[in-house]
């Protein structure tokens, strides 16, 4: 019982580490006000939620069939196209395609994460630079994300001055500006001396081959739009039938994530070309001369046939259940694993890890439902954490 | 190699389980002290419609005394260990349970005695026809089916409501949220034919209420606060009642906290079993509902669960805010039948 007990005296000292808590509870107040708004302003964001699950229920339940549908829209595009069955073999086909000593920008993705995409390129020989703001702080402070929008939401400005001062070599004050600035600095070069570009996608439409991108900081156009090769690195669950479906997965995604609307959202189908040149079409004019999607299964397919637990792969990623989640607003990212608090206790168990792994994230759930009523696409997390429970009683571990 | 369950289910849980089956309720207290606190009420022991108690406000007193007990263990760093059984665990800190619970006060030096005194004075106040079971009435089992123990689950609805049954009940008035919650929703899943027609308290209040045109006051002004127990608002819907009768009572107020009221309120942090494996966390959120409810500004704040109850008076007490009372529905109802 040593791992529930490891994993018990984390969540407790951050239970007691009153940072944690006090950066929540802004972050919280903040998200409630920003989305109620949000919602208030686009009310036919609702409906549109109710839409999209039904999307997200045909999809999820041909996954594969999708996948092959968008490899071909890809190829079509002339970018390449891949499909992972494990982490393993998504590991190797972008390891392959990078080899080593090359500066590789990241954006953010929790598929990344899942896999340990960073780490495993460091430790092949290159030099990967997280460029989300967040992300990158969690990646010189050697720490983990806390929470998938918000990686670094548990570090006040105060340590941040304090990281960046060890970085520069120069007295950083706490100023949230000057922060932002001096790691604008530090990052502009290594857009445009990296070789590769590396970035998830919020949603990919099977019939166009597009990824969708969604940002804020701006850190993705650039990653997705500068170095010579882009490489994306997406779940299976992020596909959509249509270019149109698309299009509501991505709204709604960004409404519940509090925004009217994210300064940015890239539509990517295939390398930069141009035809300006006689008409004849060539491939890396301004941006990437070569697109790679990776679309990973690991797992996907299998949670798919569940009855139950196939809910957590109608998720989109917003964040909203972890800020109305009681446990995580004094824990952050120490209630869970790679993914956070109740739904990640099912990514825990059936993608990431297995049911051992997830045992002590699964009975720190309340059960408490909150975070259903905030999920725009209705998830019944606690349902599945009982099922999960049950899971572990019956000894189907 | 999988491991046997019993190294993954937290022991707090295993606990409450062991006690289920072999006394009937969730504390493992014996089962005569479960009709203490009606034993001057001269209630019918058998009707079609019957008042279901449940183990909380009835043993609220060995609730304390057993959380109690599982805080020790954590403090000493045994409530994760395996390598022995619980009963071993609680010895080696010095804890006899059983010794404890005897040494409990009976009935009326039990202040959560009097919201089950409350409950019978309110349904009989407002006409309803019932009885109580006195110590045959069986525990719901809920935590079975939130400590993922199904089987366990399925055998004891089917024993529960045979029991029901063979005592000719026909209608259960249940004053717990969880109680209410598993008797209504979950039974039917497990027991075929289920044909127990499972009311919450409040709504069969707020219907008497309604109807009657019963006319309700405090005996002083005052300015509450609702808690929502989240078994009530999230898993039965009994949203606007608890509001609609709190309403309906002269020289009453309600201050809905900012946000979290109704679907959106907070979790006291007593959440299915939760208490049981993380006391002091459970505690921690304790607080910060306690916290929340305390920026309404009102005096008192009112809910209608035991866990709720208790939950919020350790909030309470650590905040420094030992005047604020928090009271059930059910004895603000029966205040205000008084006059």
């Amino acid at each position: 019982m040593s791992q529930f007990k490891a994993y018990k005296t984390q969540l407790m000292e951050a239970a007691h580490n009153d940072r944690i808590s006090t950066a929540l509870s802004r972050a919280i107040k903040s998200y409630r006000a920003n989305t109620n708004n949000a919602l208030r302003k686009f009310p036919h964001t609702i409906e549109l939620a109710e839409e999209v699950r039904k999307i997200k229920e045909d999809s999820i339940g041909r996954m594969r069939e999708l996948a092959e549908q968008a490899c071909e829209s890809i190829e079509g595009n002339k970018g390449h196209a891949y499909i992972a069955d494990t982490a393993e073999e998504a590991l190797k086909i972008i390891g392959d395609l990078v080899g080593k000593d090359k500066l590789i920008v990241k954006g953010k993705s929790m598929t990344g994460e899942e896999i340990d995409l960073r780490e495993h390129l460091e430790e092949s020989g290159n030099e990967v630079y997280e460029t989300d703001l967040g992300e990158f702080i969690i990646q010189h402070l050697k720490s983990k994300p806390m929470h998938i929008l918000s990686p670094a939401i548990h570090v006040p400005k105060e340590d941040v001055a304090t990281l960046l001062t060890n970085i520069t070599g120069k007295k950083v004050a706490p100023d949230i500006a000057e922060e932002v600035a001096i790691v604008r600095n530090l990052l502009r070069e290594k857009y445009f001396q990296a070789d590769i570009g590396l970035s998830g996608a919020n949603v990919v439409s099977a019939d166009t081959g597009t990824l969708f991108l969604i940002s804020n900081e701006g850190n993705i156009r650039l990653c997705t739009g500068v170095p010579p090769v882009h490489i994306a690195l997406v779940g299976l669950e992020k596909l959509v039938p249509t270019l149109h479906d698309a299009w509501k997965v991505a709204e709604v995604t960004w409404r519940y994530a509090n925004y009217n609307i994210p300064s940015y959202v890239s539509l990517v189908s295939g390398p930069s070309k141009t035809g300006d040149i006689e008409k004849v079409t060539t491939y890396g004019a301004h941006g990437p001369k070569e697109l790679h999607v990776v679309f990973l299964d690991s797992g996907r397919t299998k949670l798919a046939k569940h009855p139950l637990l196939r809910q957590a792969l109608y998720c989109l990623r917003c964040g909203g259940c972890l800020y109305e989640c009681p446990v995580f607003a004094v824990t952050a990212g120490y209630f869970g694993d790679k993914y956070f608090a109740g739904i990640g206790a099912v990514w825990t168990a059936q993608i990431t890890g297995n049911l051992e792994k997830a045992a002590p994230i699964i009975y720190t759930c309340l059960t408490c439902g909150r975070c259903k009523v905030r999920c725009p696409m209705k998830i019944d997390v606690p349902q599945m954490c009982l099922e999960l429970r049950r899971m572990i009683a019956q000894n189907q571990t | 190699m999988p491991k046997k369950r019993d190294d993954l289910i937290p022991r707090g849980m295993l606990l409450i389980a062991d006690n289920i089956s072999s006394q009937d309720n969730i504390f493992g207290a014996s089962p005569g002290a479960k009709a203490e606190w009606a034993k001057e009420l001269s209630l019918p022991r058998r009707n079609k419609t019957i008042f279901f108690a449940g183990c909380g406000y009835q043993y609220l007193r060995h609730a304390r005394t057993m959380l109690d007990a599982l805080s020790k263990l954590e403090k000493h760093g045994l409530d994760a260990e395996r390598t022995t059984g619980i009963a071993k665990a609680f010895k080696r800190v010095g804890i006899d349970l059983t010794a404890m619970y005897s040494k409990l006060p009976l009935g009326g030096d039990d202040h959560y005695i009097e919201v089950l005194h409350s409950a019978v004075k309110v349904l009989t106040g407002l006409g309803v026809d019932f009885g109580y079971l006195h110590e045959e009435e069986p525990c719901c089992g809920a935590p079975l089916y939130f400590f993922g123990l199904e089987e366990e689950f399925a055998r004891h609805c089917q024993v529960t409501y045979d029991k029901f049954k063979s005592l000719g009940v026909k209608q259960i008035i249940g004053l717990v949220p969880s109680c209410t919650n598993a008797l209504h929703n979950l039974f039917p899943n497990y027991v075929s034919g289920f044909d127990i027609e499972v009311k919450h308290f409040c709504q069969v209040v707020w219907e008497r209420i309604k109807e009657g045109n019963i006319s309700l006051e405090m005996p002083q002004k005052v300015e509450v606060t609702y808690h929502d127990p989240c078994q009530l608002t999230r898993y039965l819907g009994v949203i606007d009642e608890p509001r609609q009768v709190l309403n309906s009572i002269k020289g009453l107020e309600l201050k809905e906290p900012e946000w979290t009221n109704r679907e959106w309120a907070t979790c006291c942090g007593g959440g299915g079993g939760f208490e049981m494996v993380f006391p002091e966390l459970s505690h921690i959120l304790a607080v910060n509902r306690a916290r929340e409810l305390m920026e309404t500004g009102a005096s008192t704040i009112v809910t209608h669960c035991p866990a709720c109850v208790m939950q919020l008076e350790e909030g309470l007490s650590d905040l420094g805010r030992n005047h604020t009372e928090v009271l059930d529905l059910a004895q603000v109802v029966d205040r205000a039948l008084r006059r």
